[in-house]
């Protein structure tokens, strides 16, 4: 299986192209357990400067041919590959039109599964290319992930290999921009910082390195802040993108990988050449080296630093469902269907499902859309055969508008009991409707699903969860 | 020797060593002794060693790294990290261990309740084997059915069927209560949502594997699933296995038949196992075959 990740940051737009194995994992009389067993890169692409119209617009026509050159330079068409994920980060996703470059990618990338990302995702990928969650699965401890790139710093907590926290910080290398000795650009929540700390700055100004050092130690201590490994710098102003939350009180880090651009500059701060980029990342990368962090904590060497976004993208995004799952082939792939998620509450009762389903129906389903969404529920509490009649029939009185419409019934369980269930809708319905039920996902309300078509001898569905959350 | 006469000499013997052997005699006693027999009643319980979670039970003192270790456990219900005295067994897990032990047993002795299969709707017949010990002892006898079960099957029985299920106890009873009631139902269901026709199910007592197919041929199904307690084991007593075959015969090669093994409530969940069987079942209809030909 291809997977493909492109990544349209604040400065750098890159694609990787890796191969996902899967394999069934269960020996042969044993019911099949079907996982991705290896994930390898195969195919990086060069690291372009993200092409903008101006500064609120990307421009996509650049971005699209961009792209175009790679997949053709890699050997690779549209339709080899399986899945994947486009993702717009840092301070590029607020740009006006990332939607639309969105759109035009996923029309030129062929049939793959196209995700945009928040703060949140966008840390996780970049934490996990990095490495991060595998270092502090074998260390057996908690190790954050710092993802400096050019307009945001994501952030990513792994403890023993599981994620534990994310947030993300306005600090980056691009927000001061620098050309022929000139300040050109400052972003303003930094102006604002620099201004409370008693710099003054202003674009058109001289680029002195003594002033932007200064600059640049107030966003490095910004990052020991958000860490809690500093003594309360100025504990009300830490540039949170988006007012985000931060990491959680009581965290205690191990150790640090540090990856994206100016990752490179942390590792080895030694450059002659401070502004090589027309920007302060060098100067910054410089001064996180020197801001203490590294004399609290261990520092690991990431696996990736300025593809770690991108290596994150083309491998971390795809999940495979449960292996014991009910589908119709002919209705996949699905994109972008609506979670519509149960509360545990929910689920106690049958018709408490039911209520449930009926109550945030409005929510997604309007009358003249027909747009299908996708019930997801634990469903811990329905294991016998009986209790899952019981579901079944409950689902399908709750969805009799989703029938109505002829629109395939999509319901996404924890609890390995899809093939169960499916198999109980389809009996009830008469086949009537279309009906996929898979297990094995978690998903919450308010994300969006991608279902691919069937891998694994048709045991299992790629499935990308897509969180659309920022910063809650 | 004949156990009456045995009995008596014990008596003998019991009483020439002076031991109460009769409740009357026991009366006798002293006062301070009955004193001293009065038991004490105290409020609560002891703790069944059964509900323990073993993946959950970490016992060792002064463990390198309990934290890794306990983390490790997480994987298998394994009895390791068990702790020890001296050379033996702590209490706990040694009482454990016979708890699993007396399941265990319970499962290959006991048989299955009538009123059980009645409920499932599931007429009984049985093998060759007149009893558990000759059950136990007479695998070959467990392969063939008695002379009733065969007109049973013959006149209870559809015809023909494209699909012939039916229950057996094997080597544990208890899996057919814990399973069946789930499994059963999830098979059938999974058959009729891919319009596969099925046949009248029953019960074989005292049936080891082969017997499946003596029925197959009884019957003249294309396919045919037994579900079977499987042999018990100290971590689960309750599991059971499904052998299905195409087309089988008395006499043909063990590789022909198909099985799905590890069907309990910790293992593959009995409801979701009977979907997966019913795939299955509709894969071995298509590709006419089963066992090591087919490839699923």
């Amino acid at each position: 299986m291809i997977s493909v990740g492109i990544d349209i940051g604040t400065s750098t737009t890159q694609l990787i192209f890796s191969r996902l194995t899967i394999e069934n994992r269960a020996s042969a009389y044993a019911v099949p357990r079907v996982e991705i067993v290896n994930k390898e890169v195969i195919y990086s692409s060069e690291i372009y400067f993200t092409p903008l119209q101006s500064s609120t617009e990307i421009d996509a026509e650049a971005v699209s041919q961009i792209i175009r050159n790679e997949y053709q330079k890699a050997g690779m068409t549209p339709d080899q590959v399986t899945t994947g994920a486009v993702i717009i980060t840092g301070e590029t996703a607020r740009k006006q039109n990332a939607n639309l470059v969105l759109n035009r990618l996923s029309d030129l990338a062929g049939d793959f599964v196209v995700a945009t990302a928040g703060p949140d995702l966008e840390s996780v990928l970049s934490g996990r290319g990095a490495g991060a969650d595998r270092l502090s699965e074998e260390n057996r401890n908690i190790v954050a992930n710092l993802d400096i790139g050019g307009g945001t710093t994501n952030i990513s907590v792994f403890r023993k290999g599981s994620l534990y926290a994310v947030t993300c910080l306005d600090v980056g290398g691009r927000l001061v921009k620098v050309e022929n000795g000139k300040i050109t650009y400052i972003y303003t929540k930094l102006k604002e910082l620099a201004e409370r700390n008693g710099i003054l700055i202003q674009v058109g100004e001289s680029a002195e390195e003594a002033k932007l050092r200064k600059i640049c130690k107030l966003m490095a201590n910004q990052i020991k802040e958000a860490l809690q490994l500093s003594k309360n710098v100025e504990k009300n102003f830490i540039l949170y993108t988006n007012d985000g939350k931060g990491l959680p009180e009581d965290l205690k880090i191990s150790a640090v990988t540090f990856s994206g651009g100016v990752a490179g500059y942390v590792y080895e701060p030694e450059e002659k050449d401070l502004f090589r980029y027309g920007d302060v990342g060098v100067l910054l990368g410089q001064e996180i080296n020197r801001c203490g962090i590294l004399d609290q904590v261990l520092c690991y060497k990431s696996d990736e630093t300025i593809r770690a976004t991108v290596v994150g993208a083309g491998t971390h995004t795809t999940e495979v469902s449960g292996s014991t799952i009910f589908y119709k082939k002919e209705k996949l792939p699905m994109k972008n269907v609506p979670i519509l998620r149960l509360a545990d509450a929910d689920e106690e009762t049958p018709d408490l499902v039911s209520q449930a389903i009926l109550r945030q129906m409005p929510i997604y389903q309007s009358e003249d859309k027909l747009d299908p969404i996708a019930i997801s529920l634990t469903g811990s509490r329905y294991s016998s055969f009986t209790s899952i009649q019981k579901l079944a029939d409950a689902i399908i009185n709750a969805t009799v508008s989703i029938q109505k419409k002829g629109i395939p019934l999509i319901v996404m369980l924890e609890s390995d009991v899809g093939k169960a269930l499916g198999n109980a809708i389809n009996i009830k319905l008469r086949g009537k409707t279309d009906v996929v039920c898979i297990d094995g996902i978690k998903a919450q309300g308010g994300d969006y699903v991608d279902l691919g078509e069937p891998v694994g001898g048709g045991h299992v569905l790629p499935v990308v969860v897509k969180t659309l959350i920022f910063n809650s | 020797m004949e156990q009456n006469d045995l009995k008596q000499i014990i008596e003998q013997v019991l009483k020439e060593m002076q031991l109460c052997s009769a409740p009357n005699e026991n009366q006798k006693c002293d006062g301070e002794d009955e004193q001293r027999r009065i038991p004490e009643i105290e409020d609560g319980s002891i703790p069944d060693v059964t509900e323990v979670d073993i993946r959950e039970q970490y016992l060792v003192e002064n463990p390198q790294n309990g934290e890794v270790f306990y983390e490790l456990k997480q994987f298998a219900p394994c009895r390791l990290g068990i702790g020890k005295c001296g050379a033996r067994y702590k209490t706990d897990p040694m009482l454990q261990f016979k708890a699993a032990h007396s399941a265990a047993q319970d499962a290959v002795f006991n048989d299955v309740d009538e009123e059980f299969l009645e409920k499932m709707n599931l007429f009984a017949v049985q093998t060759q084997c007149e009893n558990k010990d000759i059950y136990l002892t007479r695998p070959d006898l467990g392969r063939k059915l008695n002379e009733d079960a065969v007109n049973t099957i013959k006149e209870k029985c559809k015809k023909n069927p494209t699909v012939q299920i039916y229950v057996s106890d094997g080597l544990s009873s208890a899996a057919v209560a814990a399973n069946i009631e789930d499994l059963l139902p999830g098979i059938m269901q999974g058959l009729q949502s891919q319009g596969i026709d099925v046949g009248t199910p029953f019960f074989v007592k005292y049936g080891r594997v082969g017997v499946m197919d003596q029925i197959s041929e009884i019957t003249n199904a294309d396919v045919i699933c037994a579900l079977i307690g499987e042999r018990p084991g100290l971590i689960t007593a309750e599991s059971m296995s499904a052998y299905i075959a195409y087309k089988a015969t008395v006499g043909m090669p063990e590789a022909r038949r198909t099985v799905v093994s590890n069907i309990h409530k910790a293992g593959t969940m009995p409801v979701e196992a009977g979907a997966h069987i019913a795939e299955i079942i509709k894969i071995m209809l298509e590709k006419k075959a089963s066992g090591t030909n087919l490839k699923l």
